[in-house]
């Protein structure tokens, strides 16, 4: 099973790199130098794999929101919502709050969770008491957060010195600090992938969640409380989409700028898919996204091809995997069945 | 008689490695019913299917009069005249009879509207031709599973088919309709049509056929004359070795009362009943029968006591606690239940062999908990598999293969397994062999009478009565919702229970 995912992986990259080069060389652009040059910049070398993976944080966060609740049978699409408020709540920690950094940036990241959980907390008792489903109200929420936020820093948050919509930046006590060329923000990723697989694979709880995301009916006949998971889960992934949103603030440009969200979060949504909601490919695809991403922009500087083709790649990607997926495991299943066949024969 | 149809050598892999088909060549001659017979996962189906198109073999060849002949979907058969009754009916429950009978092949007018005037002719015709005794203008959803049945071999004479394949078509249908179907399969016969029959039941196999295939493990063991043959010879070729058809139930008294409904009621949402007044004890150490057609309130019932719905009214209690409306957790503590529907309610097929043996003990048996019941114990569940697998004689590849990888009957197993050792007072079954083989239903019944003899309190439902005479200590009878007979085994008779069934009272004399 593993193997399969794993060669899934590796030869839908392929098939997407190769894909790519084509659409380069059709426009008369040299693909080889545009991928040399692409990871370049985003792998090769101490500094641009830091900025990859500094890059892949709220990625790797936000579709380990996603993927813990699809997994769970829950169908929480309020990642961008709840970032953008995880991000408010920590800027706004970080405007007023004054500590050592030791219990400042602790701090500030809770905050980033508490806003994650709270946005999450209203599709959660929607659903609770009027039996919402929380796919439309979540999306809907993602909304109302992002006007809410934008109405934030631009009236009672503003900076007054700014001349668009941003706060002023928050505390340096709150910043997060660089180790060499990485920006310690890359820690919160890996503990909350370290964390969370053990959630999900080591509680009982953890138990409880992934039997429901696959037969709930087996799992309430089993005598698993339901609801309460529902509720568990809803709040966990909303608190790690909140995270999200605070590190990018803490770690970037310490301060709640209009779009700060960007596409993070759907990003996030997007790589639970391609990883089947899987946790470790969910990191795994995170960093790769990331990678394309991060040396796009590297790459426009070297070569004519514009930082767009990074879009196309990632959409090739996504489709490549999401659709082989199926196909090679049935591939693989019809060449045993064959060759079980023609032993037989014989 | 000449053959009209010749498999040969035909071989089916199901990935990645069980084999449903090994070599099997078979003819089927023009004008006969020709029964093929054998135990669940014999291959008689995936045979059918790949006649049908339904499934492409992996080696073989296939003729129809003579001619190699390759069907890559149910159409192509069709059009060359051969058609298939499945199990499971597919019709349009909203649409009426003759409406789902032309659906497909619907005579239009011009700009494509419908002739309903025409349409309705021709389906009154093919009516009268083979006589079968049926509205028109009935909703489907109306009529019974029997007449359902006739809709789908009409739907099929409709097109013209002159081999019918039927793939265990009395296993839906009670005692009483089931000579009425044959009459009809008789007629089509002599009016020149070829029916392929699939079934387990050899009684009505040697009374129907002309002729028998017997399968048995992807293997085809022999074709018999109905007539030179007799149901110990069939069931020996069908499992490999005797077979007794024997009650090995003792004679025990039962105890205290353990399981009790008082005067439940329940009211769908629609406002239809679905139970009325159900008034039910199950002692210590008796199994109790429930009997009846399908969907006249089992479900229902088996969702009420389960907690899945809650009732308009009444009362439910073991070992004397009201649980009525109690938490899920709560009745599991009292209550093992074995599902009818594996896939769906017994266990999730996607996840491992652990993750389905260690459900809901991982909440009543505290050697399943760490660091106080935040951690699940996995090397005490890997432990617990095994003691299961040992205990209940599963065949596994490995503990931590998927449940579908699992044969039905070792699915079955780890799930009585489960179930049973919860150790609880109450025992609900859900047609609990449903889909296993000859084998794995001796096994399951012996599990359930071993059961009994240490005083479980035993219901099951079950729509196969030949089950429900072999185990029960009581049999009731659910009609419409309400039971409208208690009676001791030894004092009914398969025909008494059958006519309750249909029509929710004795016969007149």
């Amino acid at each position: 099973m593993n193997s399969q995912r794993v060669l899934n992986g590796v030869v839908g990259v392929l098939i997407a790199l190769i894909i790519g080069a084509i659409i380069m060389l059709v426009q008369g652009y040299n693909p080889i130098l545009t991928y040399q040059a692409l990871f370049q910049y985003s792998l090769f070398g101490w500094y641009p794999f830091a900025t990859t993976l500094k890059n892949a944080v709220p990625l790797v966060l936000s579709g380990l929101s996603a993927a813990m609740a699809f997994a769970s049978g829950v169908v929480n699409l309020g990642q961008p919502g709840q970032l953008v408020m995880g991000a408010l709540l920590a800027t706004i920690g970080g405007l007023y709050l004054d500590l050592p950094p030791e219990l400042m940036i602790p701090g500030l990241a809770l905050l980033a969770m508490i806003g994650g959980v709270l946005w999450a907390g209203v599709a959660a008792l929607l659903r609770q008491w009027f039996e919402m489903s929380e796919f439309i109200v979540t999306l809907m929420l993602n909304m109302i957060a992002d006007y809410f936020t934008v109405w934030a820093i631009t009236y009672p948050f503003k900076d007054a010195s700014a001349y668009s919509p941003m706060t002023p930046q928050i505390n340096p006590k709150g910043w997060l600090p660089l180790i060499g060329d990485f920006n310690t923000t890359i820690f919160f990723m890996i503990g909350a992938v370290v964390v969370m697989w053990f959630f999900f694979n080591r509680w009982k709880a953890g138990y409880e969640w992934r039997i429901t995301g696959q037969n709930s009916l087996f799992a309430r006949l089993g005598g698993c409380d339901i609801q309460k998971n529902f509720m568990g889960v809803m709040l966990l992934t909303g608190a790690l989409a909140g995270l999200a949103g605070g590190l990018v603030v803490m770690a970037g440009p310490h301060r709640f700028i209009k779009g700060l969200g960007a596409n993070y979060a759907w990003d996030g949504v997007m790589i639970a898919i391609v990883a089947n909601n899987g946790l470790i490919a969910t990191f795994l695809y995170g960093v790769f996204f990331s990678a394309i991403q991060t040396g796009a922009l590297g790459m426009e500087l070297i070569t004519d091809v514009p930082s767009e083709i990074a879009q196309v790649l990632q959409a090739i990607l996504v489709l490549v995997i999401v659709a082989s997926r199926e196909y090679l495991n049935a591939t693989l299943e019809k060449v045993a069945a064959r060759r079980r066949a023609r032993i037989r024969q014989t | 008689m000449d053959n009209l149809i010749e498999m040969r050598n035909i071989i089916k892999v199901y990935p990645p490695n069980v084999v449903a088909l090994d070599d099997v060549s078979v003819d089927f001659r023009e004008g006969e019913i020709h029964s093929i017979v054998g135990e669940n996962g014999a291959g008689k189906s995936t045979l059918m299917k790949i006649l049908y198109g339904l499934t492409p073999a992996d080696s073989g060849e296939i003729l129809l009069s003579g001619k190699t002949v390759s069907f890559h979907n149910p159409g192509e058969a069709i059009a060359a005249g051969i058609g298939m009754v499945h199990q499971e009916i597919v019709l349009i429950p909203q649409y009426t009879v003759w409406e789902n009978i032309v659906l497909g092949v619907e005579p239009v007018r011009s700009f494509g509207r419908l002739d309903v005037e025409k349409a309705q002719q021709l389906v009154r015709q093919k009516i009268d031709e083979f006589q079968f005794n049926i509205d028109i203008h009935a909703r489907v959803e109306d009529i019974s599973v029997a007449a359902r049945q006739k809709v789908e071999i009409l739907t099929l004479l409709y097109r013209n088919v002159s081999i019918l394949i039927l793939d265990e078509p009395t296993s839906v249908l009670t005692p009483q309709e089931i000579p009425q179907l044959f009459n009809e399969l008789a007629r089509l016969r002599d009016n020149g049509h070829t029916i392929l029959f699939i079934s387990h039941r050899l009684e009505e196999v040697l009374e129907l056929s002309d002729r028998i295939t017997v399968m048995r493990k992807g293997k085809k063991i022999a074709t018999v004359e109905a007539s030179q043959t007799n149901r110990q010879e069939l069931a020996r070729m069908m499992v490999g070795r005797e077979v007794l058809f024997l009650s090995r139930r003792t004679t025990q008294s039962p105890g205290r009362v353990v399981f009790h409904i008082e005067n439940l009621n329940l009211r769908a949402s629609d406002g239809r009943t679905r139970l009325k007044e159900i008034n039910l004890d199950v002692r210590s150490g008796e199994i109790v029968g429930l009997a009846g057609v399908e969907g006249n309130g089992q479900f229902e019932l088996v969702n009420t006591i389960m907690g899945i719905q809650k009732p308009t009214s009444g009362r439910i209690s073991v070992d004397s606690t009201d649980i009525t409306h109690a938490p899920i957790l709560e009745r599991r503590r009292k209550i093992a239940f074995v599902p009818q529907d594996r896939g769906k309610m017994g266990a999730s097929l996607t996840a491992d062999i652990v993750d389905n043996a260690i459900m809901t003990h991982h909440r009543l048996n505290d050697q399943f908990s760490l660091w106080s019941g935040l951690l699940l114990n996995y090397p005490f569940a890997r432990h617990f598999t095994d003691v299961l697998a040992e205990k209940f004689a599963v065949v596994m590849p490995s503990r931590s293969a998927p449940f579908r990888a699992l044969s039905g009957g070792n699915q079955q197993k780890v799930i009585l397994g489960r179930e049973l050792m919860l150790n609880s007072p109450f025992i609900l079954l859900d047609q609990p062999t449903r889909g296993l083989d000859v084998g794995s239903i001796e096994y399951v019944h012996d599990q359930i009478l071993h059961m009994r003899s240490e005083g479980k309190a035993i219901l099951m439902i079950s729509a196969d009565l030949e089950e429900i005479f072999l185990l029960s200590d009581r049999i009731l009878v659910l009609y419409r919702g309400q039971i409208v007979a208690d009676i001791p085994v030894e004092q009914t008779s398969l025909e008494e229970i059958g006519t309750l069934m249909l029509e929710g009272k004795p016969r007149d004399e």
